[in-house]
């Protein structure tokens, strides 16, 4: 537990939240070690649950007209399966483990819209920081598409 | 300070990547995404920083033979 919220103070997603809240966020968070290769979740299945890395490294890549294309590599403090969790739509790309010793962190919707409902300034602070989150892969997507011309 | 930094490699043909790190990225450090090593060509500001949160932006460009033997 205090390894996690060690971790937690270093991650946008919790920025502004006390330690009570991240004590409450560990509570119904779940570790899931992963190796090189290991799928964490595949695109169009359901999916109620967003991670948090808490180490290592995850591809994101997305099938085109049946070819995989890589879309981002994501490390450490960073989310993702964030928009199935949001929209409640299937997931929308695949995420494998790049590295070995990849440790993240599994949050379930239930628990999570659960927590965001019984404190709502944790709750705001959460989905506040999910947004800014989005945001910064909306940035970095942007510059990326520039930097193609 | 934790620096959130978005990584751009330049041509457009790999897709970088996001992460935080504890310390500053600097122009020449290496980076690896995936299988590639890249080093840093350009640092900036990506957004102004929030509590002990930094945005930043890095240019990357493949590291090759010639720069892996410096």
């Amino acid at each position: 537990m205090q390894e996690l919220l060690r971790t937690m103070k270093n991650i946008e997603l919790f920025r502004g939240l006390n330690d009570s809240q991240l004590e409450r966020i560990a509570a119904i968070s779940r570790r899931e070690d992963y190796n090189e290769g290991d799928v964490i979740l595949k695109q169009d299945a359901e999916g109620d649950t967003m991670y948090i890395i808490a180490q290592g490294q995850v591809e994101i890549s997305v099938q085109v007209k049946g070819t995989s294309r890589l879309a981002i590599y994501l490390g450490e403090g960073q989310v993702f399966g964030e928009v199935a969790l949001l929209d409640y739509g299937h997931r929308s790309a695949t995420v494998t483990a790049d590295e070995d010793n990849t440790v993240v962190y599994s949050v379930a919707r239930d628990s999570f819209e659960n927590l965001c409902m019984s404190d709502h300034l944790l709750g705001y602070l959460v989905m506040r920081n999910l947004a800014l989150d989005l945001s910064f892969k909306l940035r970095h997507r942007n510059t990326d598409l520039a930097d193609e011309v | 300070m934790i620096y959130k930094v978005s990584y751009v490699v330049l041509g457009g043909q790999h897709p970088g990547g996001i992460r935080n790190q504890s310390e500053a990225p600097k122009v020449g450090d290496k980076v690896r995404l995936g299988r590639k090593y890249f080093e840093i060509v350009e640092v900036n500001e990506l957004l102004p920083p929030r509590d002990d949160f930094q945005f930043l932006h890095a240019t990357l460009r493949p590291r090759t033979k010639e720069t892996e033997d410096k």
